[in-house]
């Protein structure tokens, strides 16, 4: 019979069982996605093996940092839960049913529920992973190959964790229904909240919150001076920085706020700011964690797509795109395919000089050459911790003085651009050039219009014309000394296959941490509508629009969004000094992007939250 | 006298056609004279509560009018309606329904910012009302940290604070010891003797009923009998009230 009660109880609730079985559902299928990516060896391996060691630490963090946050999601998801059932248990307790009985309903139905999300949950991933990762992989121009969504390892993984999770809650909603008095359980909403506190205390947890967030912003922007010691003294003081802000400084706003009768007493302010006060006292920690998380996943997606600005790097690294040694019919068809915005030609002869040891290859170049032709290079620097590339060009004064750093880096330049890497160059006047007996070599350098979008065949191009130097009878004898890896194509290649394995996994990190902490918020916030129902009915009651009680549950909701996130975006701004020093890579370019994509999930977030809220908290009006 | 309450001849049908249909209020017609205390009584199911909610613009009558204050209420849209509760009708619910999360100051100003009344002018009128009910010093308090009486009179306070046409009473003492009661209800009567607050209070309870001037019974959804204080002394309506009561 209680079973049959249960489940009636159930079917009236459906909508909001549907929300929290999806949410469950989705943090299941997010973790089982993650646990792919992070176990999955044929990810690893086809995209990362030169980055091996550090996919895996940085996998083996994510990991561990997404059990922490479900399992703090599955225990709002499990007071929402509760805070929906406790009423009609303790009816059923009323009526006479047995607490034991009573027990073991709630127990049976939390597993239920938990397991079947779960089992869906994991199918759903399956689906998930195939279908993001391919998304992402195409969208992105990533360099990844076979990746299947589904793996064993993966799949039993997320099962036995969140089988644990609600066994666990399962137990907790138990005990928690069993060791309370009936009455507690009918009247939870009419308890209420203690907000007496010492004034002075409040202070300086204020000050000891701000100055706990600076020590650690400064500890971030200092990352190189501090070395190991950085994460941890960031962590420290951002966590519990965090923590005494949102306990003290936003509390202490808001009674500012409730002291400005103006402000207090115009329409909703006062009940919104009373709302607000008591909640801020219970979200604490709840907030302190999301903004933590916050700044987590959104430094992540943006650290992501900055390793896409890592291969526009090592395209700068290289001044020409492609370098042509010799025409053939091949390369002659090939070159069809590509746009040429630019070509430049570099005339040399390469003879054996000198006796014994000393006999080496010598690479001489007309004056003229470098004079008219106009040949450029990349010059590397590294200003402020961030490396930078600047374009300069050959000159003759480079070479004056033949012991000086710039004739050294002339040299340098103008021999790699040629297939005699091992040569010794020598920059001649034209007299001198045109005694030397040997063959005129020609090369050309070319500047494309569409490198990145062209790859294929500029690549293509690149690869024919080294192999037809490589396949030259005597190229070993000649001494040609030329490989693809020196191509500009070749670095692309490379650089593009790691990053785009740490583009993605950011990407990918990011996303399931803000699906998470925006899940997490919104349960503790729906969790809290039961007991809020009856406030707005008395408001109506008494003559509030209810527009007016919607606007005012939208502004409310929407401070408890906007808190954590502001934080948050601090947060990030300072963090990504960590990864600016570290990488050497300039984190604040195009910071609009990750922002953007965040910030739209993020409000998606929030409107669902609202929605649903005001379908609990909200009568019908017929 | 002018009229603040006139019912006529409302019904109000729950269910929809074709279906199973019932009756809750089967015509009810009665008025309510400015400065009048008329208590409603009537056992569960009589219909009481769905004619509170009706005349108070929570629900509205199948057929029949409603005129609050010389306004015809049944033909007003869901804003209207709230802006009216919000005007010209103040509430004391049995539960008190104190917001716990305002302080009682802020509690009573409510009404009075929901009308956009200009801040500065909110707590003088604030102070006023709390003071003629005697709780001017706990203004500063929480509902949880005030006894059951004082809420009752936050609860009146706010009712009351933006000066309505009538003050409806839905089984005020119903959540009092006898001491608060009696003490709130002397409070009622002297609102609507010094004050001419007309009050409309629905109760079972016929020592609650025995301070009104005025009480109409309903029964299945129809006003039965209606019997008037008339100068005689409450304890003597009480007994008529017992009597009438011990009659059906």
């Amino acid at each position: 019979m209680l079973w049959k009660l249960s489940l009636t109880g159930i079917k009236s609730r459906f909508k909001d069982y549907l929300v929290l079985f999806s949410g469950l559902t989705f943090a299941s299928a997010i973790f089982y996605m993650f646990m792919t990516l992070a176990t999955n060896p044929a990810f690893l391996k086809g995209s990362l093996s030169i980055a091996f060691q550090i996919t895996q630490i940085v996998f083996g963090f994510g990991i561990a940092l997404l059990s922490i946050i479900t399992f703090v999601y599955i225990v709002y998801a499990n007071s929402f839960l509760l805070s929906m059932r406790q009423k009609d248990y303790g009816m059923y307790m009323m009526l006479g049913a047995r607490t034991s009985k009573i027990g073991r309903l709630i127990f049976t139905e939390t597993l239920v529920v938990g397991l079947l999300a779960t089992l869906l949950g994991t199918v759903l991933g399956v689906a998930l992973t195939q279908g993001v990762s391919s998304i992402l992989i195409s969208q992105l121009g990533l360099q990844i190959h076979k990746f299947v969504g589904f793996y064993l390892p993966a799949l039993l993984w997320t099962i036995a964790f969140f089988a644990i999770l609600f066994f666990l809650a399962a137990f907790w909603n138990r005990h928690k229904l069993v060791k309370s008095n009936i009455i507690n359980l009918l009247h939870e909403d009419q308890k209420p909240v203690k907000l007496h506190r010492n004034k002075l205390w409040k202070f300086i947890e204020a000050l000891l919150g701000i100055a706990l967030l600076g020590t650690g912003y400064w500890a971030m922007m200092h990352a190189v001076k501090l070395g190991t010691k950085t994460i941890p003294i960031a962590f420290f003081t951002i966590v519990f920085g965090s923590y005494f802000t949102f306990d003290s400084f936003f509390t202490a706003i808001i009674d500012l706020l409730r002291k400005n009768l103006a402000f207090k007493y115009r329409k909703l302010h006062s009940f919104t700011l009373g709302q607000l006060k008591f909640r801020l006292s219970d979200y604490t920690r709840i907030l302190s964690t999301v903004s933590l998380l916050f700044a987590l996943a959104l430094g992540a997606i943006t650290v992501g797509l900055n390793f896409n600005n890592m291969t526009e790097q090592a395209m700068e690294s290289t001044y020409y795109d492609v370098v042509l040694y010799n025409h053939n019919k091949k390369v002659d068809n090939q070159l069809k395919k590509v746009s040429v915005k630019s070509t430049t030609n570099l005339e040399y002869k390469i003879i054996m000089e000198g006796k014994g040891k000393e006999r080496q290859r010598i690479l001489y170049i007309p004056e003229s050459q470098i004079e008219n032709n106009k040949i450029m290079y990349q010059h590397y620097s590294r200003k402020n911790d961030v490396s930078h590339y600047d374009t300069r060009r050959i000159t003759l004064n480079d070479f004056k003085n033949k012991k000086s750093n710039v004739a050294a880096e002339g040299e340098y330049q103008l021999v790699s651009l040629t297939p005699y890497k091992d040569a010794q160059v020598k920059v001649v006047p034209q007299v001198q050039y045109n005694r030397i007996k040997a063959t005129v070599n020609k090369i050309e350098l070319l500047r494309v219009n569409d490198f990145r979008s062209n790859f294929n065949n500029i690549e293509k191009l690149q690869k024919l014309s080294v192999n037809q130097m490589i396949s030259s009878p005597n190229a070993t004898k000649d001494g040609i000394n030329v490989n693809l890896s020196n191509s500009k194509s070749a670095q692309y290649r490379l650089v593009s296959s790691m990053t785009s394995g740490f583009e993605f996994m950011g990407f990918f990190l990011g996303l399931a941490f803000l699906a998470m902490l925006a899940s997490t918020l919104m349960f503790k916030v729906l969790s809290g509508a039961n007991s809020d129902k009856p406030r707005y009915q008395m408001l109506w009651k008494i003559g509030t629009r209810k527009s007016l009680l919607k606007s005012s549950i939208a502004k409310e909701i929407g401070i408890l969004f906007a808190l954590p996130a502001a934080l948050g975006v601090v947060d990030v701004l300072f963090g990504l000094q960590l990864f600016k020093s570290i990488l050497g890579m300039n984190t604040y370019d195009k910071l609009w992007i990750p922002f953007t994509i965040f910030g739209v999930l993020y409000v998606i977030y929030y409107f669902l939250t609202v929605v649903l809220y005001q379908h609990i908290v909200l009568q019908k009006e017929d | 006298m002018s009229k603040v309450v006139q019912v006529q001849n409302i019904t109000k049908t729950y269910g929809k056609k074709g279906e199973k249909q019932y009756q809750a209020l089967k015509g009810v017609s009665f008025d309510v004279e400015r400065g009048e205390f008329v208590g409603i009584m009537g056992a569960s199911g009589s219909g009481k509560t769905t004619l509170l909610n009706i005349l108070s613009t929570l629900d509205q009558p199948t057929t029949g009018n409603v005129y609050i204050n010389g306004r015809d209420i049944t033909g007003l849209n869901k804003n209207q309606m709230a802006d009216f509760r919000g005007q010209e009708i103040g509430f004391i619910f049995q539960d008190f329904n104190l917001l716990e999360n305002l302080t009682n100051r802020e509690n009573i100003a409510l009404p009075l910012s929901l009308q956009n009344v200009k801040a500065s002018e909110i707590n003088p009128k604030v102070d006023k009302i709390a003071k003629r009910l005697g709780i001017d010093h706990i203004l500063n308090k929480y509902p949880a940290e005030i006894s059951g009486g004082q809420k009752q009179r936050v609860a009146a306070a706010r009712a009351l604070v933006h000066e309505p046409a009538i003050l409806y009473g839905d089984e005020p003492t119903g959540a009092l010891d006898s001491k608060s009661a009696t003490e709130l209800l002397e409070t009622m009567k002297g609102l609507n003797e010094k004050d001419r607050v007309s009050i409309l209070m629905v109760t079972h309870d016929p020592y609650s009923a025995s301070y009104a001037s005025r009480i109409l019974f309903i029964k299945d959804g129809k006003i039965g009998k209606e019997i008037k204080k008339d100068g005689k002394s409450r304890e003597e309506f009480y007994q008529e009230i017992i009597a009438e009561l011990g009659r059906r």
